[in-house]
């Protein structure tokens, strides 16, 4: 160094002196990294390190609570389960309850109080919000909040509108139930929440709806779907008439593709079949035909019939439907509304908006809401925002609405927390934390208390005092409140159905002839409102039907795109009201002509690193706040080009759909008599050891809702990509689900496939493996040593079910997207392999568990029983579609699967053997709608 | 002419020739037994720890149990280190004021636990189960060795997977009753391998998996 400049000064003497430095290093022994072990000071009791431990806590979706098991290593949350004691978990998942550990963990979380985009503390915040508070009673303060069933929660806002008795509190949720409570109204004169018995219905009628798609009942009506597909139950018909696919669509014998117009001419028909005067349907031939078939099927079917509509459709379509269901005698329970809310969610954002232009909002309090993002821009509710002297935002993500507001509040995951929740029927449950809050954040309880001034601002004890309050005199609070904590779910808070029934009618109007497009929206298949939207995951989830990924697309009719002249995968702009967006479109065979569909929560400006700017924002379009249907859409060739981005294309298999998608008539299934020879080879059977682990997968009760792909990805450590590598062909998914369409009548049917790895006992991957990395383990499972590959790729181009995936880049380590902050490490499974890059990999039938339950089992002396592995899909799964157990007992589930007549091998003909294999969907008859 | 290469060219020819075939041959055995040995594997390898813990004292000669501090070990993977206040459980009697417990006092008052140099090491892919492999009748000296002779502990055995083979592949050379998992004294009896078959029949141990790559690596 230069003693008068400071400055490093490298001459040649002291870079050789370096390279000499240099050299001697490199030369010493090449030693492992020293590691060291850490134990507690106190370890909690029962307590063992790095064994897992499950809690029972409850997530919320559109503020219904779902329960569900954290699966934590360590005090480290690494998984949700479904948590069997919860009647809208049932022991599953769906994919968003799958995602939250990564929310958790998510580095782009708020994490920080913040004044106006800088750092402040809660001093700050407290100083400001007493001024704000002293000067009145609450004239001009708005408390904005997402649909609350929170008894706690209540009790806050209570408290709230206690200190300041003319606070105004808007309540609004993106994806809501404004239809149907409107229906209730005409009806009953009140608003009801109908949940359908699924399992109890022998025919049954959805009408533009989903039933089987995302949402907080998704779970239960699911399980009810599939306990009617196992063949010890009649089958179940299903019909549907709707403008755009849905999951549950995909599940129909009959399904007609109708304008949101024609579809309540269908109920129309139905409701004049059993005595109702409405007028002459206007249904095109074939739509009539279908109708008066179902209407028959219906009424021969009287208390085991049940028809189902959906928000796309008017008040008085619920209306008519809820009249029919009664006529029907349907299997539906009506419960009391748990949102205790008067108002509908459409008309509060509105008020919010005009209320904020009016300048009658002074201070303005937005918890867990996004009113910028959701609201369509006429409503300009930035604007508004910005003119209020004080704005509040408390919310996980500094999202758009957040920087429009004066303040940031962080706000605390639901695993980091206290809280409570109640499910659609009532049912109330605990949100019990996983994990310390990994930032200085509050509940939205704790905020609430705060800002009323209440003595206790603890989630925890919030939550207690609430439930202790309500607790039965001379009860043993504690034990009960262990019992909830322990089962999830409080006991007998279950509200009791009401008998709703009602000869009212309603009328129901004519629609307007439509010449134009309507543009059909409805919740996004990943990332639900928006909310989501930052979760890696679920970008890279592919929507069912398109199997796109990190974007959405503009489904578009065959016969319209032809018209107007527009290529598949080609963008297009969709003008509404004189506000364009810009998506790719994709044509979309059986969607009703004169449709066009999109889903919203795409377009995010300010989710984070992961979310913002993909797809284009739908709920900025039109007038009205979460209309699901535009008229007057005006789509056409954009100059823009934004990428479609889809998963399936990589391995198109053209032209063998019915091989591989197979599909069978409930009456031409003929019980097998005897086994078929295994066809010859000339490698020999491999022996089978102890165990020999196989999977059937029920193609029929799948109803596509990708849970077990985001399970899969929590449980394995598989990264995601990023669109540009999707776009190169790429993708890490162990297990996907292949979606199938075969044309039937002037109709498609239309199914889906689950596909992890075969496990072929001849298995075609294994020869072309110069290092061996690729080989059988004595219980039948075909396994991937990373320490051995050295990334030829043979097995993967010698796979043919193209289950195998290569670490292009170091997705696991370093990688954009999967790595955007070190706490997302903290959600990976410690029992499974980070793998690096060059290293083939693919599923290993969640060896993990399997090797967790054979130690058990070895150790207690004893086989694995039946039922003891469960995959994290099959855990996952809804439906109860993926089985696993094993082959060498004869009575094991997937052993009698096997002897269906159901059961079929993908790509039998190469005789690779697959230990997974599949069952064939099956409809009810042959016949066309 | 001149001779174009002195008498002594005979000599390095034959040098050279040699070296060609001796040289990697001996480069290439000289890596393999080396990356085996002690000096790669850090075999017999002394590291410093916060506090100089004597397994020799403890476990030699007061006899305390394994499963007093690991208490994992029949539980879990991991066998566990014991936390700051199993320590104190005797020593806020016994040797209070000892300069060589100053850490652990420390750390029971701060609440920040002691950091431990780790001994045995596995690699990251390696899901090695302590509580397995103690059910079935590997003795902890089989993998630790005379720990009861350690005045502080190193690793003992080389900890490679041609080792861990060795067992994998012959579990009835190893193996002991399950009741003298934890005894530390501990010898083969002379029919050992007639014992360890016998063993291996009563604890139902399926041999065939047990050098399955999936049974470790995953």
């Amino acid at each position: 160094m230069s003693p008068l400049s400071g400055r490093l000064e490298l001459n040649r003497r002291a870079a050789l002196k370096g390279l000499a430095a240099a050299m001697a290093a490199s030369m010493a022994r090449c030693s492992q990294p020293t590691e060291e072990i850490i134990p507690y000071v106190n370890m909690p009791e029962g307590m063992v390190a790095g064994e897992p431990m499950r809690f029972a806590t409850t997530l919320s979706l559109a503020g219904y609570g779902r329960g569900f098991l954290g699966i934590s290593v360590d005090g480290r949350p690494i998984k949700m389960e479904g948590n069997p004691g919860h009647p809208f978990s049932l022991g599953a998942t769906d994919i968003f309850a799958e995602s939250e550990v990564l929310t958790l963990y998510d580095p782009d979380r708020s994490s920080v109080i913040r004044r106006k985009g800088a750092i402040a503390t809660w001093d700050d915040f407290a100083a400001e919000w007493n001024r704000v508070a002293q000067t009145n009673d609450g004239r001009g303060l708005a408390l904005v909040t997402g649909r609350t069933t929170s008894p706690t929660t209540l009790a806050r806002i209570d408290a709230l509108r206690t200190r300041f008795p003319a606070l105004r509190w808007y309540r609004y949720e993106p994806v809501n139930d404004d239809a149907s409570r409107a229906g209730g109204r005409i009806v009953f004169g009140r608003v009801v929440t109908a949940l359908p018995r699924w399992s109890d219905a022998d025919v049954v009628l959805v009408l533009d709806g989903d039933p089987l798609g995302h949402g907080p009942d998704e779970l239960r009506i699911a399980r009810g779907y599939s306990s009617r597909r196992n063949g010890k139950n009649r089958r179940q018909r299903i019909h549907v008439a709707e403008p755009v696919w849905t999951l549950t669509g995909a599940t129909a014998d009959f399904r007609i593709a109708l304008k949101p117009g024609h579809v309540r001419e269908v109920a129309r028909l139905i409701a004049n079949g059993l005595g109702a005067q409405l007028g002459e349907p206007r249904l095109p031939d074939y739509a009539h035909a279908f109708a008066q078939r179902v209407s028959q099927e219906l009424q021969s079917a009287k208390r085991r019939a049940l028809v189902l509509t959906g928000e796309g459709q008017p008040a008085e379509m619920h209306a008519l439907c809820h009249w029919i269901n009664s006529q029907l005698a349907a299997p539906v329970d009506y419960f009391p509304p748990q949102d205790p809310f008067e108002n509908d969610h459409a008309y509060e954002l509105k008020s919010l908006a005009d209320d904020l232009h009016a300048r009658r909002i002074k201070a303005l309090i937005v918890v867990d809401s996004n009113p910028v993002y959701d609201a369509p821009d006429m409503l300009r509710i930035a604007d508004g925002i910005a003119d209020v002297p004080f704005s509040a935002h408390i919310g996980l993500y500094r999202d758009e609405t957040a920087g429009c507001c004066k303040w940031t509040l962080p706000l605390s995951h639901a695993l980091e927390t206290w809280g409570d929740a109640r499910a659609l029927d009532g049912t109330a449950s605990i949100v019990q934390p996983l994990i310390q809050r990994l930032y200085p954040t509050r509940t939205r309880d704790e905020y609430l208390a705060e800002l009323a001034n209440e003595p206790v601002t603890d989630a925890y004890d919030l939550t207690r005092n609430s439930w202790r309050k309500g607790a039965p005199a001379g009860g043993d609070f504690e034990k009960q409140w262990r019992a909830a904590l322990h089962d999830g779910v409080i006991a007998k808070t279950a509200a009791q159905p009401t008998t709703a029934s009602s000869s009212r009618i309603a009328t129901l109007p004519y629609a307007a002839p439509q010449h134009e497009l309507v543009l059909q929206l409805s919740p996004d298949t990943s990332v639900w409102d928006g909310r989501f939207a930052n979760n890696a995951w679920l970008q890279e989830c592919a929507k069912p039907f398109t199997r796109q990924v990190w974007g959405n697309a503009i489904q578009i009719a065959p016969a319209d795109a032809a018209k107007l002249g527009i290529a598949d995968e080609e963008t297009v702009d969709v003008t509404v009201g004189g506000e364009t967006v810009s998506a790719p479109a994709v044509i979309m065979p059986g969607q009703a002509d004169g449709v066009v569909a999109a889903g919203w929560g795409q377009g995010r400006l300010s989710a984070g690193r992961i979310g913002t700017g993909v797809g284009a924002r739908t709920c900025g379009l039109g007038t009205h706040p979460f209309a699901r249907s535009l008229a007057g859409a005006v789509v056409r060739k954009s100059a823009r080009n934004v990428p479609f981005r889809s998963l399936q294309a990589h391995t198109r298999l053209n032209g063998r759909t019915e091989d591989l998608f197979q599909i069978a008539t409930a009456g031409e299934l003929a019980p097998r008599h005897g086994k078929a020879a295994p066809p010859p080879n000339m490698l020999g059977i491999p022996n089978r050891g102890e165990y020999a682990w196989a999977m059937v997968v029920d193609t029929d009760a799948c109803i596509g809702c990708n849970a077990c792909v985001v399970a899969c990805q929590a449980e394995n450590n598989v990264p995601v990509v990023g669109p540009e590598e999707v776009t190169q062909g790429r993708d890490m998914h162990w297990l996907r689900v292949d979606s199938y369409a075969r044309p039937h009548g002037y109709s498609l049917r239309r199914g889906f496939e689950p596909v992890p790895c075969m496990h072929c006992e001849l298995a075609p991957c294994e020869p072309v493996c110069p290092v061996e990395a690729s080989v059988h383990d004595h219980e039948g499972l075909n396994v991937q040593v990373y320490n051995r590959c050295i990334g030829t790729r043979f097995c993967e181009a010698n796979c043919p079910y193209k289950v195998r995936r290569f670490n292009w880049f170091d997705y696991s380590g370093a990688q954009a997207y999967a790595n955007e902050g070190p706490s997302l490490k903290a959600q990976h499974n410690p029992d499974v392999s980070a793998r690096g890059r060059g290293v083939m990999e693919k599923c290993n039938y969640c060896l993990q568990r399997i090797s967790r339950a054979r130690k058990t089992a070895e150790k207690q002396e004893r086989e694995i029983a039946e039922g003891e592995i469960v995959t994290a899909c099959q855990a996952a799964c809804p439906t109860r579609a993926i089985h696993f157990g094993d082959l060498n007992r004869a009575n094991s589930d997937v052993s009698q699967l096997r002897a269906t007549p159901q059961h079929y091998v993908l790509l039998a003909d190469l005789n690779t053997r697959p230990r997974t294999t599949y069952l064939k969907r099956v409809y009810n008859s042959d016949e066309t709608a | 002419m001149a001779q174009l290469f002195r008498p002594g060219a005979n000599s390095i020819a034959v040098i050279i020739i040699v070296a060609i075939f001796v040289l990697p041959t001996g480069a290439v055995a000289v890596s393999y037994f080396l990356w085996k040995s002690p000096y790669a594997t850090s075999q017999y390898l002394t590291l410093a720890q916060p506090v100089p813990f004597s397994h020799e004292h403890h476990v030699g000669a007061l006899g305390i149990d394994c499963r007093m501090c690991h208490t994992g070990v029949e539980k879990a993977a991991f066998a566990g280190l014991p936390p700051t206040h199993t320590c104190m459980t005797c020593h806020s009697q016994i040797w209070t004021n000892a300069q060589m417990l100053a850490p652990v006092r420390q750390s029971l008052a701060s609440g920040t636990p002691l950091h431990w140099q780790r001994v045995n090491r596995v690699p990251d892919y390696v899901f090695f189960d302590h509580s397995i492999h103690v059910a079935k009748g590997i003795g902890c000296s089989v993998c630790h060795g005379p720990v009861q002779k350690m005045a502080l502990m190193r690793q003992q055995k080389p900890l490679t997977m041609g080792w861990c083979l060795s067992c994998h592949r012959h579990p009835e050379r190893y193996i002991r009753p399950r009741d003298q998992v934890f005894n530390m004294f501990w010898s083969m009896p002379p029919d050992q391998i007639a014992q360890g078959r016998k063993l291996i029949a009563k604890y139902l141990i399926h041999t065939a998996h047990m050098t399955d790559c999936s049974t470790c690596h995953r």
